[in-house]
């Protein structure tokens, strides 16, 4: 029993983690219908950021989480309009070609993290590293438990910021209809930039969450672009309220599955869910997708 | 124009063919390496890359190689396998077909090395690896492959020995977790052939895909009770583990982990964790090996890794010294010097198979038979552990400098 409440509670953390890395990631699809391959690089570079705070200026990498959701909100903005560029013009398939220029960028993103940073496996601590709460049969990591908070946090703020805003309304409009919300008077580019800059931010900051908990290396990100991947999916691309349950869900099939049927069989369990979504509701499991 | 046009193509065929008989010529030994300069196994790809640099200064320090009284200096021509095989196969292809060299110093790991090997058996040129580990390599039985490294699956038998013999209480039960990939996969199958020979109880063997999330696994194991955890891994892998049992509260007996006790990144990552972490080597500084060749002893050797690189070797550092001493010392026996002809490639191939000598890394002797065949099998294991922050061999028993501590206190007592 103790094992079954235990198992529940790994699924839920790690679905936490899921949550920090996907939802900026299916907010950039659903508003401006890029795929952004990138999305494990700019984990990677946040948990850099997070590493050379506390190497160069010391204390705790968490206090510095707000200067790295600017640093990389900026990043976003400047980065945005080569994308842009790259996506728009006749002749082209936008979509494949911010695959293909996002692609370009990670690429760019973790052979200059080796050149610069090398080889060297690196960890970053935080007072909350190594402590857990034990709450009756179970035993809840700390770090991993704030980085579920954050996760809900986060999708809060999303939602908020979406629903009950007017920026927010601009943003929703011009990801159901670019062009009319265009004729209407949305500066399609500005939200646009705005939006990868703001993606950018949160992922950046969860890179310093993901740095804590696992190890900094140049190559880290490729993992968080697939479950960026496939939460979008089940979540139903653009759907981003659907990336929470999406991303618990996930969390739970990888915990349930890797404890009672082998860890082997994870990535397996993980690819069939995604397949058996695209088949059966390719708009997601709450069928709110594009 | 036609007549012009032919009279430039055979006057640039004779440039080539001139060009290249003149690249024949050379006084020196031009010896390829391959291994991951970038990618995944970035981390070790630099490892064997200083163990290699480290050879080549030494023995141009010393004026080179010595054949027949004349000394031939060594220039190594590095590809980057980019921690993939296929990139690893083109670039040795690459090496023997254009930069035309006289021997191959292999890769970092054991994937790669097995996409290289069939390629050197193709060119028919010798090759060693002073680091790849997989028993998959020795039991394709390539001719032209060898290895200073002991396939892993021989390793982690010292650490369940010192864990069986050694301490009390006894062990009982063991739970392994190992990583999916071509040497982590057989350091688990090892440990678990061991453990069933010592008679501990083996409540769980699992073996997951590298990048997991090894948390439900770490949780699954911990709900057995264990007194070993057991990893077969390499140290990237172990810090999370670690951590994690950390975090869930696991506290079994030993950690016992495979590779990586002493580069900087395992030590870094762990900070105080590594306390009681025991783990597995062939070759320490501090073992009591005396040489007459290149690098008298252990110490001298990691003092010349310390001066050059700021880092403290490890065995791989080391055996991929040794690799280019195996080389060394076949050359100067078949006394053959640079550019080797075929015919010397394949003498090569026999001296390296009569080849048994002692070196600072330890005994080099490569199996002519069975299923390790073409590894070193002039070494064996060694069992370490961090004690006090210092990292102390304590099995087997006739050579170790301490004895093992064990159990480990359970995380909250630390």
């Amino acid at each position: 029993m103790e094992l079954f409440f235990q198992t529940i509670i790994d699924g839920l953390l790690i679905g936490g983690l899921i949550i920090i890395v996907g939802i900026g990631f299916s907010l950039c699809f659903g508003v401006m219908h890029i795929v952004d391959f990138a999305v494990g690089e700019w984990v990677m570079l946040g948990a850099y950021a997070g590493y050379l705070m506390v190497r160069y200026f010391g204390h705790d990498p968490m206090i510095y989480l707000p200067v790295i959701f600017l640093i990389f909100f900026v990043l976003g903005w400047l980065v945005y309009p080569l994308i842009f560029r790259a996506v728009s013009g006749k002749g082209h398939n936008p979509v494949i070609m911010g695959l293909v220029f996002t692609f370009g960028l990670s690429i760019i993103a973790k052979g200059g993290a080796l050149s610069v940073w090398g080889y060297h496996i690196q960890s970053i601590t935080t007072w909350l590293s190594g402590k857990s709460l034990s709450i009756g049969l179970v035993t809840v990591p700390a770090l991993r438990f704030s980085g579920f908070l954050f996760g809900l946090l986060v999708t809060l703020l999303f939602m908020a910021f979406l629903y009950k805003t007017k920026f927010g309304i601009i943003i929703r409009a011009t990801a159901q209809d670019r062009d009319t919300a265009n004729l209407l008077g949305a500066d399609v580019r500005k939200v646009g930039a705005f939006v990868y800059s703001l993606y950018a931010g949160v992922t950046g900051m969860s890179g310093v969450l993901i740095g804590a908990l696992f190890s900094i290396h140049a190559a880290m990100g490729a993992k968080y672009a697939t479950l960026a991947f496939f939460v979008v999916v089940l979540a139903g691309m653009g759907y981003v309220p659907g990336v929470l349950v999406a991303a618990l869900v996930l969390g739970l099939l990888q915990s349930f599955v890797t404890v009672y049927i082998g860890g082997r069989y994870t990535l397996a369990a993980l690819f069939l869910v995604m397949y058996g979504v695209l088949l059966i509701t390719p708009k997601g499991i709450l069928k709110r997708g594009i | 124009m036609k007549r012009l046009s032919i009279f430039a193509l055979i006057t640039v065929a004779i440039l080539m063919v001139g060009y290249a008989q003149a690249q024949e010529k050379r006084d020196f030994f031009k010896i390829g390496v391959v291994t991951s300069l970038s990618g995944e196994l970035a981390f070790g790809g630099t490892v064997t890359k200083r163990g290699y640099d480290m050879w080549e200064d030494a023995i141009n320090a010393a004026g080179g190689i010595d054949i027949g009284g004349k000394k031939y200096k060594v220039q190594l021509v590095y590809a980057d396998d980019q921690s993939t095989p296929a990139t690893a196969a083109v670039g040795g292809e690459r090496l023997i077909t254009q930069e035309k060299v006289d021997c191959i110093l292999g890769p970092y790991a054991s994937g790669t090395t097995l996409a290289l090997a069939p390629i050197c058996e193709k060119y028919k040129v010798p090759h060693i690896t002073g680091s790849a580990e997989s028993p998959l390599i020795w039991l394709k039985k390539f001719k032209y492959t060898f290895g200073t490294i002991p396939p892993v699956n021989l390793g982690p038998r010292s650490a369940i020995q010192t864990l069986t013999q050694d301490v009390t209480p006894k062990p009982q039960s063991i739970a392994i977790l190992g990583i999916d990939d071509a040497f982590s996969k057989f350091s688990a199958e090892a440990m678990k052939a061991a453990a069933e020979k010592a008679g501990i109880k083996i409540l769980k063997y699992e073996i997951v895909p590298e990048g997991s999330d090894y948390t439900p696994s770490v949780t699954a194991i911990k709900s057995l009770k264990p007194d070993i955890f057991a990893m077969g891994n390499h140290e990237k892998a172990a810090i999370e583990m670690i951590k994690i049992a950390k975090e869930l509260k696991f506290n079994p007996k030993a950690y016992v982990q495979h590779y990586g006790m002493s580069t900087p990144d395992f030590r870094k990552g762990l900070g105080k964790d590594i306390e009681y972490v025991f783990g597995i080597s062939y070759w320490t500084e501090n073992m009591k090996i005396q040489s007459t060749g290149l690098f008298k002893n252990p110490k001298e050797f990691a003092d010349a890794i310390r001066k050059k690189f700021n880092v403290d070797p490890d065995y791989t550092e080391a055996g991929c010294t040794g690799a280019g001493i195996a080389f060394q010392e076949a050359l100067r026996s078949i006394k053959a010097a640079p550019p080797l002809t075929d015919a010397q490639k394949d003498a090569l191939i026999g001296a390296l198979e009569n080849l048994n000598i002692g070196t600072f890394y330890g005994q080099i002797k490569f199996a002519t038979e069975g299923d390790a065949y073409h590894a070193n099998a002039g070494l064996q294991s060694v069992t370490l552990q961090y004690q006090g922050g210092k990292l102390t061999e304590v099995g087997p028993p006739k050579t170790r400098v301490a004895p093992p501590k064990y159990p480990a206190p359970p995380w909250d007592k630390r």
